[in-house]
């Protein structure tokens, strides 16, 4: 069943052009300049500093890297970076 | 942002959070609804993050589930403040204070307008008979009457007052006078002639200016000249005739404003009914008073409370309502006086019934006509008694004065 799922979801995302953050349950990643950065639907925070935040999402972590790191707010899905941002990397978990 | 939006008016907290991977319990009070902004790291094992002043019971809650250790830094909000300002018994003090004077002086009279153009003497007898009533400046709205009292009592103390307008404007008392020899003065003096004003016969004549036209037991009519003020008439009437031509040979009549008195008998047909049985209520003149406090339609006593043994009230209510700056509370004084009274019954013989109509139809025509009439007999032309009532027909003479001035015109 899973699988049969699995291979659906891109094959929706592509012929019926559903969104496919909601579709595939990826992260909504917002940058904003330097300043801001804005993840929808994530999975929960991994690790916190001032230089680093880390994010779990369905498919292994996002890596934000830059400095003086604050989090505007914190809810249960979203999360909002405010700092100044030089990496964005996706590391497979 | 909406959840962080009006934290400042609930209040919030900075919480200190030390331990291993401190961020983690954040995350955990993310996971179970607790928002938290401003979340930022301290050193290698603190987090510092700010979360609502309702959440912080649920935070406790958390902190007893890991091994956190959580410090309160920052309080911060209007709920702090609040209580801040409670703690200050001075300050809190000085408020209530604030607010009973303000009240305390919105209740009192503060100024006394006297408008109206009056004399001096007039405006200073107005100013002393208020005094007298207790309205002055620095008394208290409540103790004073109401304004129409106020101006029943001034027209009835003063007697050179035609009028007198009482208006309560907020903290200061308007009143507006009207002198009654003012209107006097109005009447116009020019040439004139006197005229009757109601039928009657003459029986006495007093001509102090101009040339009486009736005699003594003449029968007038309304309208008809009395006594008139042209004094060398005989010659005008003559020239009458040919007007124009004589007008500018004949001298011109010599015009004086007629003055007198004109006594004449005059009549009256009144109808009076009156009843044989009489109702009325005495007050006895025991009383008792009572105070209330009213809101909307909800009296709350404040004094007196035994209620008298009266088989009768009379209930009487004052109310006197408190005044905040220029807006009125709903909150008003209410004294109620309470007196006994009693119903007396009385049946009159149809004789006894006859004089008392006659005298009240005596009455009630001398007030109308004023105190110079004078009433010099009265018969019944006609009576009859219907369910318990008598039915007068009155026929009633009367001497008074019935010459009334008339301008003579003069033609330009």
């Amino acid at each position: 069943m899973k699988k049969i799922q699995q291979r659906l979801r891109p094959w929706l995302v592509k012929y019926l052009s559903l969104p496919s953050d909601v579709v595939m349950e990826l992260p909504r990643i917002t940058i904003i300049g330097q300043l801001h950065v804005y993840i929808e639907n994530h999975k929960g925070l991994a690790v916190f500093t001032d230089t680093e935040l880390r994010l779990k999402t369905t498919k292994g972590y996002i890596q934000i890297k830059g400095s003086s790191f604050v989090l505007k707010m914190m809810l249960p899905e979203e999360i909002l970076l405010e700092g100044k941002v030089t990496d964005v990397r996706f590391i497979p978990g | 942002m909406k959840q962080i939006q009006g934290s400042y008016i609930k209040g919030y907290v900075t919480i200190i959070v030390k331990g291993r991977m401190p961020e983690l319990f954040f995350q955990q009070c993310v996971n179970n609804g607790i928002s938290v902004w401003n979340v930022r790291r301290e050193g290698k094992s603190s987090c510092s993050g700010n979360i609502k002043l309702t959440d912080i019971p649920q935070v406790k809650q958390l902190r007893r589930e890991g091994d956190y250790k959580i410090s309160f830094d920052k309080r911060r909000g209007y709920p702090f403040l609040f209580s801040r300002f409670l703690r200050r018994k001075e300050f809190v003090l000085s408020f209530i204070m604030s607010v009973l004077l303000i009240l305390f002086m919105s209740n009192v009279i503060w100024k006394i307008e006297i408008t109206g153009e009056l004399p001096k003497e007039i405006e200073e007898k107005i100013a002393t008979q208020l005094n007298e009533y207790g309205i002055h400046p620095g008394a208290f709205l409540f103790t004073i009457d109401a304004p129409g009292k106020i101006q029943q009592k001034l027209i009835d103390d003063i007697p050179e007052l035609l009028w007198v307008g009482v208006h309560q404007k907020g903290t200061t008392y308007q009143l507006e006078g009207v002198e009654k020899i003012v209107v006097k003065k109005d009447e116009v003096s020019g040439p004139r002639n006197l005229v009757a004003t109601k039928k009657g016969v003459i029986k006495k004549m007093y001509v102090s200016k101009g040339v009486p036209k009736v005699m003594v037991n003449d029968f007038v009519k309304p309208g008809q000249l009395l006594v008139s003020g042209t004094l060398n008439e005989n010659t005008n009437e003559q020239g009458d005739t040919n007007k124009q031509e004589d007008e500018k040979e004949k001298p011109n009549p010599i015009l004086v404003a007629a003055d007198g008195e004109i006594v004449a008998s005059t009549w009256y047909e009144v109808d009076v009914t009156i009843p044989l049985k009489k109702n009325y209520e005495l007050l006895t003149g025991n009383q008792e008073k009572r105070y209330y406090i009213g809101i909307n339609n909800f009296k709350l006593p404040i004094w007196g409370f035994a209620s008298p043994e009266y088989k009768a009230i009379h209930q009487d209510n004052k109310e006197t309502s408190l005044n905040f700056f220029k807006w009125t509370l709903p909150i008003k004084i209410i004294e109620s006086t309470l007196s006994e009274k009693q119903y007396h019954e009385l049946e009159r013989s149809r004789e006894e019934a006859i004089k008392d109509g006659i005298k009240q139809a005596k009455e009630e025509l001398q007030l109308q006509l004023g105190p110079d009439a004078k009433i010099t007999s009265e018969k019944v032309l006609h009576e009859s008694i219907e369910n318990g009532k008598v039915k007068l027909y009155l026929y009633i003479t009367v001497e008074e004065n019935i010459a009334k001035a008339q301008p003579i015109n003069q033609g330009d």
